[in-house]
């Protein structure tokens, strides 16, 4: 082996071994857990094969989470980036205040998810809300309207709510591409009298994109994940219609007794993941080469 | 030089004490009354103990309702358990399951003749030949409202359904709704649609042999009640939790709520008049024997070493006393309620200004609670499924069914039995 080869291994070999042990372990731990028949932490457990993934993709429990999980993570897409676009193009322009504004937009992204569920549980309650209130006064509805009452609008509103919470930092990370598109390009398309659309259309969305796609796996993987928000809002309710998969997993593990179940689960939802990340990342590889 | 002397006398003086604590038995009480003022109130009955008891040295740990359930089998499995832990009784079971409890009949027998416990607190910690925990304080459901606006509705309190059914529909004006009735898929729904179905004849789900009876006509009947009697609830009552409806009663915006208690709240956030708050049993099918849920919440033993046991009984034994047991309820004055005869009657618990204040309301609660229930404990008979069925929340799963999903009572009801029998598996 080069020397310069095995001075790269041995650089790289400190993070490996630490990602080995806190990932890695866990990862088999996991599998190995699957695989038996435990109920609750600390109890013993028969090596039961694969009987529990049997159990669990034949559970419609499961195949209803891993869908609202699809739409979770879809529509947080869609809204986060929206928002997230629409502030980072107004914040890459230069007008008064725009460093102020910079800081500040970051601010519903470091406020704890408790305090942000207090502060929306608060806003959408029909006793002392000020959202129910406004809509009946503009006259949008007559009664007051409940946010988490029914399937739909509950993850309708989760997803706002956690939108709201994670734009800030995508449209930082919007705004850090848009910052490297050169100005001489934008100046160029102007003396060629190419309209703000055109700009938008033929300089920055392109050059942003691969910033975006980046976003879209991290973003993915971040949203697929989160369980604080909606666990504390509806609690996968009414009626499971919030109930995704990492809410299934806590529920089957720690309200169900059944650990080696929601092992199996997550070890499902890992590979989900992991092919999610392969699939995107060749994505990105290929139009970085193009 | 004379620093060194002094250093030397306190050396001299500390090291009796340190001795002391080397050989004190050390017991550690693991509980979930986190909020600060109840760590507190806690402490100081802990520090009067071990004052008192020099050869015993008792520490607290406040955990989370939340994380408890898992953290407890994982910690003894490691060594590194409690020697005391609170409990309501679906806990239990679990810990019961993996080995972990042995039986403090003897213990409770000899409490009992001293204090007289409340017979349903001790019912439902009692199974399988043992008493698995010894009852501390007790929580019951009851029905609130305010008797100016029930006065001012021409609105008597109901003591049947089809009463309670009449004055939520005659409440539910201007904005307010008549009665606040969670409908979440959490434990305080579990609390609320069992109150009822207590008072509709349908308050075992098991039967003898331990196959469940949950599916018959009494609970379909008190599903079709309660689902009826939700319609004047608020919209976002789907979401609720204990909070929520405290707060629709304090801001006036629910006529009626059930609830442990509201006394605290009433009289922090709202108008704080005594005079003017009502307590009154759940109300019953046809008018009979109110009944309720009730949450005897107890303390189980789980030192394996006999030191340590002897200690933590020793300590368990000077809570139950009347001069300290008032000022351990009254961590949260008007909501933790005495399971001990001897403990109703305490100075130190009437002495409470709070509880001086509403006393008329804390006479009711207590009487309430006589009739106390907890569906899974009500026959002496009681089947580890109950921990599942309780923590998934399958008797308010089924009532979203009914409310959000729009099955029908009899439809839901069979489909909560199916998801008992899968969870008990």
């Amino acid at each position: 082996m080069p020397q310069s080869k095995a001075l790269a291994f041995a650089l790289v070999a400190p993070a490996l071994l630490f990602l080995a042990a806190t990932l890695g372990w866990p990862l088999v731990q996991a599998v190995q857990l699957s695989l038996q028949d435990v109920r609750v932490i600390g109890a013993p457990g028969n090596f039961v094969g694969l009987d529990n993934y049997e159990r669990v993709l034949a559970n419609p429990a499961f195949w209803s989470a891993a869908r609202l999980s699809l739409v979770w993570v879809v529509a947080n897409a869609v809204l986060q980036t929206a928002l997230a676009l629409a502030v980072a193009l107004v914040l890459n322009e230069k007008f008064p205040g725009v460093r102020i504004a910079r800081t500040w937009v970051i601010l519903t992204w470091i406020v704890p998810t408790v305090v942000v569920v207090v502060i929306w549980r608060w806003l959408f309650s029909t006793s002392g809300g000020m959202i129910n209130p406004l809509l009946i006064q503009a006259g949008i509805v007559e009664r007051p309207v409940g946010f988490f009452a029914t399937p739909w609008t509950a993850l309708a509103t989760l997803v706002f709510i956690n939108s709201w919470r994670w734009f800030p930092f995508i449209a930082l990370m919007m705004l850090a591409g848009l910052t490297r598109i050169p100005d001489e390009l934008y100046e160029a398309a102007r003396i060629d009298g190419a309209s703000p659309w055109q700009r938008f259309r033929r300089i920055t969305w392109p050059l942003l994109a691969p910033t975006l796609g980046v976003l879209a796996v991290i973003g993915t993987l971040l949203s697929f994940n989160v369980f604080d928000i909606i666990w504390l809002l509806t609690s996968g309710g009414p009626a499971g219609g919030s109930r995704t998969l990492p809410v299934l997993i806590y529920e089957t593990a720690f309200k169900g007794y059944r650990l080696s179940e929601a092992a199996t689960i997550s070890v499902l939802a890992t590979l989900m993941l992991m092919a999610f990340a392969i699939v995107a990342t060749r994505a990105l590889d290929r139009s970085d080469d193009r | 030089m004379k620093n060194i002397l002094k250093l030397a006398l306190a050396t001299t003086m500390l090291m009796p004490a340190a001795a002391l604590a080397q050989d004190a038995v050390e017991v550690t009480l693991w509980h979930m009354e986190q909020p600060p003022h109840r760590v507190a109130r806690v402490q100081e009955l802990i520090d009067a103990f071990n004052a008192a008891n020099p050869g015993i040295v008792v520490k607290q740990e406040p955990q989370n309702w939340g994380e408890v359930y898992a953290k407890t089998p994982a910690a003894l499995a490691a060594g590194q358990g409690p020697d005391m832990l609170f409990a309501i009784p679906d806990f239990t079971p679990i810990l019961k399951d993996i080995g972990a409890l042995t039986s403090v009949e003897d213990f409770v027998k000899e409490l009992d003749e001293k204090h007289d416990f409340v017979d349903s607190t001790v019912e439902a910690y009692s199974y399988d030949g043992g008493v698995w925990a010894v009852p501390l304080y007790n929580m019951a459901m009851n029905l609130w409202y305010r008797k100016s606006v029930l006065e001012a509705a021409g609105v008597e309190v109901p003591t049947t359904w089809d009463e309670w059914r009449a004055a939520a529909e005659k409440l539910s004006v201007d904005g307010v709704s008549g009665m606040g009735l969670p409908a979440n898929k959490q434990l305080y729904t579990d609390q609320t649609v069992y109150s009822v179905m207590v008072n509709g004849g349908a308050t075992e789900i098991y039967n003898e042999d331990g196959t469940l009876r949950f599916d018959n006509p009494e609970t379909v009947g008190a599903y079709e009640f309660y689902t009826d009697l939700h319609q004047f609830s608020p919209a976002d009552s789907t979401s609720w939790t204990w909070g929520e409806a405290e707060a629709c009663f304090s801001s006036q915006t629910c006529a009626m709520v059930m609830q442990f208690s509201v006394i605290a709240t009433y009289d922090t956030q709202a108008e704080g008049d005594a005079s003017d708050l009502g307590v009154a049993a759940i109300p019953s099918k046809d008018g009979g024997e109110h009944n309720t849920i009730s949450y005897a919440n107890a303390v189980m033993l789980l030192s394996t070493d006999e030191a340590k046991m002897e200690a933590s009984k020793k300590f368990v034994s000077f809570l139950l006393e009347p001069e300290n047991y008032g000022r351990f309820l009254n961590m949260e004055p008007g909501l933790f309620m005495p399971v001990t005869a001897d403990g109703a009657e305490a100075e130190t618990f009437w002495s409470d200004p709070m509880v001086e204040k509403y006393r008329e309301q804390i006479e009711t609660v207590i009487e309430n609670s006589q009739n106390g229930r907890l569906f899974g404990f009500t026959s002496g008979r009681t089947f580890p499924s109950i921990a599942a069925i309780s923590a998934q929340n399958i008797i308010a799963e089924t009532l979203q069914s009914i409310v959000v999903s729009g099955q029908s009572a009899a439809e839901a009801v069979a489909a909560g039995q199916a998801r008992m029998e899968e969870v008990a598996q």
